[in-house]
């Protein structure tokens, strides 16, 4: 795990160092002079060797320092951090509505194989599939918030609101009814993936002996298929969820652009744009970090929920 | 055998052809830089109509897209590397004094490092940019000024093509259109207008919306163009610039010129700093040393001249200067945020001890003793500002409110909702906001021409671009009102000098009637000495291209 994020590291800082452009750019300006650009070079530390550029930067890093953004003057950790629950919130909520949603229907889509329901719903979850998650945005936001007014269009609360601390935030209804939309677009984007795993992994496990055993047995067709069946197909899909977090992380750019949500996906891109080396390298380890702690807890959790895994 | 006799033959007969034909050599394809259309939809159509004209001389025109990162990095730090770029110079109140653009972008000392980043070379413009900058007296500056601009417009260092109209709109059932303020050269999102409009019902805070993230509020750093909206609001100058464009008392009761080098100024003795303490001539004198210092390298260049900062009494101030400059009052006096030493002095004694400087600086509070006070801020979404009921020109608002907003059509969308009352920052098309207000009554927009401009600069390092003749035929060559209306869609005024009409004292009219058209710009390019063959040009007799293709 160590390994994994020295070498994240370390591709990072050499990817960043081969754009380009030039991180003083964001500062050109008719008054700016020469002693300023020097200033500035030796403030970033770019009049350093790149090699000891990179030292710098491992040895800081060792050291739970991520730096400061060029851009914002700031240590990158504190506003990573501050962004971060914002990011964290609209992923865990959008991935547990579109995870229960995909469980529950791809159930229900494998119970009724061949029917008529299934030619019907098939293709309409391969279409929100499709959707870019810019236009299904935009789209909701015409709808419930331009046309209908049900929803505000941007932002996590309303304009000069305020609270005591984070927990009194994100439990106001205000919050709430600002997290609806974007939430809902990155659920209806991410539900097709646990749908279609549900239902083929119904579709597998109804035919095995166990099952047939049960409907032997004379349980009900309900028990069969919630008790028995769906309780194993889940397995897997408990797994794809907790490697979506961390891959979701990274891809809520658009709808974090679309809805003005302050989360680390904008921050990331605006670095990477201003050649903002240490924030664009600290805000991607950061994912990096939870991409590896959720792949850690998928593993733990699949012991868990299948006693097989552990004992072999 | 047979191939190899043929290919000599045509050797042979090529040599001879251009010996008769006697020029020099074929104009290498030319390049012209712009950012992406998803960027800067502007700047990109008007590089395609210009190439499309360009080539019309004979020219091969290659359009190079990238991003603005990579633009400036090549305009700026490969000043050889280059043909002609798209570029674009805002309006800000401190512009509003000539001095900033008319020196910078074309004296000779900043060609090396500095703005003058297409290399622009005349001893006779430096000279006269130079007198206007010593020149006290307004009409005679006057005279500098326009006889500046008037051999700009002989030469053709740049190609100008637009003053834009900054378009902004706000919600006229929740503010009073009578308090709006249009500033010449800004528009009306200015600081006049955060001032005096009026709230008509229950609605009294303004809430504006801006596409860039805040980098920092900080009186001794200019961090970006939204931050500065925050500033002026928050700290107090001696003087401010005027909704007419010229400096006006602020801080300062008056101020007159004792003689050339001598301004003084008297403080008003009502003004509290946002904690409570009176604001002194301490504080005054201290804000402007801290801008001499090497703490704030940003407001640096605007106190060089300062030699000396004298405080007689309880608000007399009297700034001595090394040489005469008129562009002092605004450039400086109203440029620079008065900050309360009480605050900043420690702070600037810890930064002189480490490598950080005051730009490092970001202060939980900020304490200024501006019209507004600092509320609070959360990072990348929004920034309050309540109004400072006790200032000597009290907000009529009750708080001023920035969301940041990366959509532009979902900032539309706030502002028909009323989750935004001001628009402003609108980077679409203006047509789609005037289509807006005839659906939605509730709204009125207002366009005004811009104090920035839009150019395309040629880099005199590179030949052909040397030649001031072969400058003109391009520029010539390019139908401005086509720019206006194709790429501009109507929201832009034509331009041939970087001072706007929009400054009426300082503009200097003989210049704008710039004749244009294709034919025109043949014959100019044919006097010159350039030729075309066959459908390419060729530089003039005897001129070698030394850059290759």
């Amino acid at each position: 795990m160590v390994f994994v994020l020295w070498a994240v590291a370390t591709i990072l800082f050499l990817m960043f160092r081969l754009m380009p452009s030039n991180p003083l750019a964001a500062y050109i300006d008719p008054t700016f002079t020469i002693e300023q650009q020097a200033i500035l070079m030796a403030k970033f530390g770019l009049d350093k060797p790149l090699w000891e550029q990179y030292f710098i930067y491992l040895w800081n890093l060792l050291h739970g320092e991520l730096g400061d953004s060029f851009f914002y003057r700031q240590p990158v950790g504190q506003r990573v951090l501050e962004l971060l629950p914002n990011t964290l919130i609209l992923t865990f909520s959008s991935l547990i509505v579109a995870y229960m949603f995909g469980i529950i229907a791809g159930a229900w889509l494998a119970w009724k194989r061949d029917t008529f329901a299934e030619r019907v719903s098939i293709p309409m979850v391969l279409a929100t599939r499709a959707m870019p998650e810019f236009w299904l945005g935009m789209l909701l936001l015409a709808v419930f918030s331009f046309s209908l007014g049900w929803f505000p269009a941007g932002g996590t609360r309303s304009p000069g609101s305020e609270y005591s601390g984070y927990l009194a935030l994100y439990t106001s209804r205000d919050f709430l009814a600002h997290l609806v939309l974007p939430a809902l677009t990155l659920a209806i984007y991410s539900q097709g993936l646990p749908l279609l795993l549900m239902r083929s992994n119904m579709l597998e496990v109804m035919h095995e002996d166990f099952v047939t055993m049960a409907r032997i047995k004379g349980l009900s067709n309900w028990t069969v298929v919630v008790r028995h069946a769906a309780r194993n197909a889940l397995l897997p899909v408990m797994t794809s969820f907790a490697i979506s977090v961390g891959y979701q992380i990274q891809g809520n750019v658009v709808v974090e652009t679309v809805f003005s949500w302050p989360g680390l996906g904008r921050e990331l891109v605006n670095a990477v744009s201003a050649s903002d080396y240490p924030l664009a390298q600290g805000a991607f380890l950061m994912i990096a970090v939870v991409v590896v702690l959720m792949n850690l807890l998928a593993d733990l959790l699949y012991g868990l929920l299948d006693p097989r895994v552990s004992h072999a | 055998m047979i191939k190899f006799s043929h290919l000599a033959l045509a050797l042979a007969l090529g040599a001879i052809a251009t010996q008769a034909q006697a020029a020099g050599d074929k104009i290498r394809e030319i390049t012209i830089t712009t950012r992406p259309q998803a960027a800067q939809p502007q700047e990109f159509q008007s590089a395609q109509l210009i190439a499309q004209e360009w080539r019309k001389l004979g020219l091969d025109v290659k359009v190079d897209v990238m991003p603005w990162e990579q633009m400036a990095d090549l305009v700026w730090y490969n000043r050889d590397k280059w043909d002609t770029t798209g570029w674009q110079m805002v309006g800000r109140p401190e512009r509003s004094d000539p001095d900033e653009l008319i020196f910078n972008l074309f004296h000779s000392s900043t060609a090396p490092k500095g703005y003058n980043f297409i290399g622009y070379n005349n001893p006779d413009f430096d000279k006269t940019v130079e007198a206007q900058r010593i020149e006290t007296d307004p009409a005679k500056r006057q005279e500098l000024i326009h006889k500046a601009q008037s051999i700009l417009a002989d030469d053709q260092p740049n190609m100008m093509l637009v003053h834009p109209k900054s378009t902004f709109a706000f919600d006229k059932t929740v503010w009073n259109p009578a308090t709006v303020i249009d500033q010449g050269g800004i528009g009306i999102k200015n600081t006049w207008t955060f001032l005096s409009m009026e709230p008509l019902g229950e609605q009294k805070d303004i809430i504006l919306n801006s596409s860039d993230n805040i980098v920092s509020i900080n009186p001794l750093y200019v961090s970006g163009a939204t931050d500065s909206w925050i500033t002026e609001l928050i700290w107090d100058r001696l003087l401010r610039i005027g909704p007419d464009g010229l400096p006006q008392p602020w801080a300062a009761e008056n101020y007159k010129w004792v003689d050339e080098t001598t301004v003084e100024l008297k403080l008003r003795d009502d003004m509290k700093w946002h904690d409570g303490k009176p604001v002194t001539v301490d504080d005054v004198k201290f804000s402007f040393e801290a801008a001499m210092g090497d703490e704030a390298p940003m407001y640096k260049p605007f106190v060089g001249n300062i030699q000396a900062i004298e405080t007689p009494g309880d608000s007399r101030i009297i700034f001595k200067l090394a040489n005469p400059s008129a562009a002092f009052v605004t450039a400086s006096l109203a440029k620079l945020n008065i900050i309360p030493k009480h605050i900043w002095e420690p702070i600037l004694t810890d930064l002189a001890a480490s490598e950080d400087n005051a730009e490092d600086f970001q202060a939980e509070m900020p304490i200024g003793s501006g019209p507004y006070k600092f509320t609070s801020w959360t990072t990348n979404e929004e920034i309050v500002l309540s109004a400072n009921k006790e200032h000597f020109s009290p907000p009529k608002a009750d708080r001023w409110i920035l969301r940041i907003v990366p959509n532009t059509e979902a900032a539309i969308g706030m502002l028909r909702s009323g989750e935004i009352n001001f628009l402003a920052d609108f980077s679409g098309d203006p047509k789609i906001l005037l289509d807006l207000v005839e659906q939605d009554g509730d709204l009125e927009v207002v366009s005004t021409v811009d104090m920035g401009f839009r150019y395309v600069a040629f880099n005199h390092r590179r030949p052909p671009f040397n030649d001031p003749e072969f400058r003109k035929a391009l520029s010539s060559a390019i139908n401005r009102d086509l720019i206006v209306g194709a790429a501009f869609r109507g929201f832009a005024v034509k331009s041939n000098s970087v001072v706007s009409p929009a400054l009426g004292f300082w503009h200097n009219e003989a210049v704008d009637n710039f004749p244009t058209g294709t034919d025109l710009a043949k014959s100019t390019l044919e006097k010159a000495g350039y030729e075309l063959k066959g459908k390419a040009l060729h530089y003039p007799d005897g001129v070698k291209e030394t850059l290759g293709q």
